[in-house]
């Protein structure tokens, strides 16, 4: 047998016979090892952790279009390319417009939106029920709930008034080939004419409707339901005037050159501008603590149905990104997509970048602690581990053995005490920052690979260390005592 | 030819001299027992040859060496290269077993062989219970491990410090067997004892009193 075999023999035999006493010492070191590795591990996942818990918080950017323009479902996923892999959390598209709800004469701000979408940027939504799965279905902001007195499972009528003066064309430009144009004109006594007109494929009137409930209904009212009057103007290109092969109605001229100038002011509305109606399920209600829960939320293709656009007026992202890289991805947006405005949403990007600093910091200076804290508690383990052994360690001095032995074998026990706390703190360390992670950010934290030898090595380092202080004490015994009685 | 030889040695705490001017002379292959009251200086000696202490006056010379004289590092060796130590209270390494026992001794000398080890528990009767712990063993078996363990490296000098104290009559006889079966090999043997009869198989007693050599008796009846 080598001498080394008997060495190892000699420590394994300590450590394992004589266990009560190198459980505690084993265990200290455990212990300080799981706190360390654990707090190492957060250490390491905390920007990511923060980060991911920031992201909780909201969108940390907006895309609006810019003034005069629109943004589309397309344009936004085309904006959405500037973000590299991963980077982007989640966005949710919104388009805002007024719904009434016919039943109580009540209109409600309501959003378009992308439900699988808002789970990402808006985590801090609460919802009882579900979030609408399928087309026709709402959630319900909490306010509405309570004031109409909805519950999941109700259904409700929503009807979208468009809003004719919309278009911002002139006269001129509207009138080209299929248009539906519209417009209104002073008839007689100062009451309002309207009159709507669709063009043919030859920017031609193909036909004509007037609302002339304004005017007496003997004279101008009567324009309306007049086929002869109103036939004579179509096939003819706008503008329109009297007395060119048209004729007033006799006893309405003021009301006929109302209705022909209200053709003549028309303007194009589009074809989808008619009033839409539809019944929706409600799915769930949402408390938010903030405006949203005075808003509808529908999906934005029932959103498309019920406007007849494809129209966003903002997107909220979340970005997996510190304040400078999200000025930058801005800054990109901007420049390739001129119609895109992208802003950041500075209050959340800054607060994480100095919480981060912050939580660093703390979580460096507990780690400094109970790296202190560990060694004291070995270091006084293996005192009384040394006191303990007095004896045997005189015996092995009156056996020949010289004081580097005695440091080697005490050495060697708290090396391979370290080594063996090391690799429990790795794993139960491991476990530790896992349940931290969990219960504190509410998210699982990846294994560094690192993680083992790193653990095993420091906690080797500090079993080393604490053992200095005693092995002195041990080669200080005086081999006499073994002569001496007890 | 002289082994060890103590010349004026005294051994000063404060006030009391635990030895006072002692004179002792030892023959290569001797076996001297040495006898005294207690607190007259017995275990006092045994540390100042045993290389574990050293006296506050005089010379101690073994193997031609002034031992009082040398650097503990260099008393360590010369113990563990000259010297086999047996003790009262029967000192083992609680948790390694008998044979790791006796290899700790061999681990410390030179090369732990384990085969060897055997042999040498299998000399004090013990070879059966070589894989047995400290606390499985009796006083007398423990003790005999301990011989087996000053043996193993063919020791030039043995020192016994009352190696027979807490044994029964049955063990006291295994362990002097012994101790004639080593001096028959040529080792010199010097046995502290309280107990006539131990002193009795030796060659020669010395007796101290306070310190003092007061007589020493040669055994007439050695070896019949
Ligand atoms: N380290 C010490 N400091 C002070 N006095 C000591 C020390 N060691 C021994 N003595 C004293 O020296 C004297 C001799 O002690 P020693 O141990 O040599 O006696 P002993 O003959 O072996 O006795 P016993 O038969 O009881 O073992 C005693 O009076 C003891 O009290
Ligand atoms: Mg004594």
């Amino acid at each position: 047998m080598t001498k080394r075999r008997m060495f190892l023999r000699m420590i394994t035999a300590s450590l394992l016979r004589r266990r009560s006493r190198m459980l505690i010492a084993l265990l200290s070191i455990g212990i300080g090892a799981t706190i360390l590795a654990g707090l190492v591990t957060i250490y390491v996942d905390v920007p990511r952790q923060v980060g991911a818990q920031f992201r909780s918080y909201g969108a940390n950017m907006l895309l609006l279009p810019r003034d005069g323009e629109t943004l589309s479902s397309e344009k936004l996923s085309e904006t959405l390319q500037a973000f590299p892999e991963d980077t982007l959390v989640g966005a949710a598209p919104y388009r805002y417009v007024r719904l009434d709800m016919t039943t109580r004469q009540q209109s409600f701000t309501a959003a378009g939106t992308d439900f699988e979408q808002i789970t990402k940027t808006s985590p801090y939504f609460s919802i009882e029920g579900a979030y609408p799965s399928e087309t026709r279905q709402v959630l319900v902001g909490k306010e509405i709930a309570d004031t109409i007195g909805v519950k999941i499972g109700s259904s409700m009528e929503l009807t979208y008034q468009p809003v004719t003066s919309s278009s911002d064309r002139t006269p001129e430009e509207s009138r080209v080939p299929g248009a539906s144009l519209s417009g209104s004109a002073e008839g007689f006594g100062g009451g309002m004419v309207y009159a709507s007109a669709v063009l043919d494929s030859e920017a031609k009137i193909a036909s004509v409707t007037v609302d002339v409930s304004t005017q007496t209904p003997e004279y101008g009212g009567r324009i309306a339901e007049d086929e002869a009057f109103l036939s004579q103007l179509t096939g003819r290109s706008l503008p329109l005037s009297l007395g060119d092969g048209i004729d007033a109605l006799s006893g309405a001229t003021v009301t006929s050159l109302a209705v022909i100038d209200a053709l003549n002011q028309a303007t194009q509305t589009t074809a989808a501008a008619q009033p839409k109606t539809a019944n929706f399920i409600v799915t769930g209600i949402l408390t938010t603590g903030g405006e949203e829960e005075g808003y509808l939320f529908i999906s934005l293709d029932d959103m498309k149905m019920m406007t007849g656009e494809d129209r966003l007026d903002v997107a909220e992202l979340s970005v997996s990104a510190n304040v400078e890289q999200l000025e930058t991805y801005a800054e990109e947006i901007e420049n390739r997509h001129g119609a895109v405005q992208a802003r950041l949403v500075k209050r959340v990007a800054r607060s994480e970048a100095s919480v981060l600093e912050k939580l660093t910091a703390l979580v460096f200076l507990v780690t400094l602690v109970v790296l202190l804290l560990t060694m004291i508690c070995v270091s006084t383990t293996m005192m009384a581990v040394v006191s303990e052994r007095r004896r045997e360690i005189g015996l092995r001095k009156a056996l020949g053995a010289s004081d580097n032995s005695i440091r080697a074998e005490f050495l060697g026990e708290g090396l391979f005490l370290g080594a063996l706390g090391g690799v429990l703190g790795a794993v139960l360390g491991f476990v530790f920052a896992q349940v931290v992670s969990i219960n504190v950010f509410g998210s699982s934290i990846i294994f560094q690979p690192l993680l083992l030898p790193v653990t095993v090595i420091v906690s080797m380092v500090i079993a080393a260390v604490s053992c200095l202080l005693p092995i002195k004490h041990a080669v200080a015994i005086d081999p006499a005592i073994v002569l001496k009685g007890e | 030819m002289s082994l060890l030889e103590l010349k004026n040695v005294s051994k000063i705490y404060g006030e009391l001299k635990a030895l006072d001017n002692v004179n002792i002379h030892v023959d290569q292959g001797e076996w001297v027992a040495i006898m005294g009251p207690s607190g007259s200086g017995k275990s006092t000696m045994m540390n100042i040859i045993g290389c574990m202490d050293k006296p506050t006056k005089g010379e101690v010379l073994l193997d031609g060496v002034d031992i009082s004289k040398e650097s503990s590092k260099r008393l360590t060796d010369i113990r563990r290269d000259k010297i086999g130590l047996i003790f009262q209270q029967f000192h083992m390494v609680n948790y390694l077993t008998a044979v790791e026992n006796v290899m700790v001794s061999q681990y410390y000398h030179s090369m732990p062989d384990e085969q060897e080890a055997l042999e040498a528990l299998g000399r004090v009767g013990l070879r059966e219970r070589a894989r047995h712990l400290p606390s499985q063993l009796s006083g007398g078996e423990q003790q005999r491990v301990c011989v087996a363990r000053a043996l193993i490296n063919h020791p030039e000098l043995i020192l016994a410090d009352e190696p027979t104290g807490n044994l029964d009559e049955a063990n006291e006889n295994i362990v002097l067997d012994l101790f004639a079966q080593l001096h028959k090999e040529g080792t010199t043997l010097i046995v502290v004892t309280h107990d006539p009869e131990v002193a009795e198989a030796a060659q020669r007693t010395i007796v101290l009193e306070h310190g003092k050599v007061a007589r020493e008796v040669i055994n007439e009846n050695f070896g019949k």
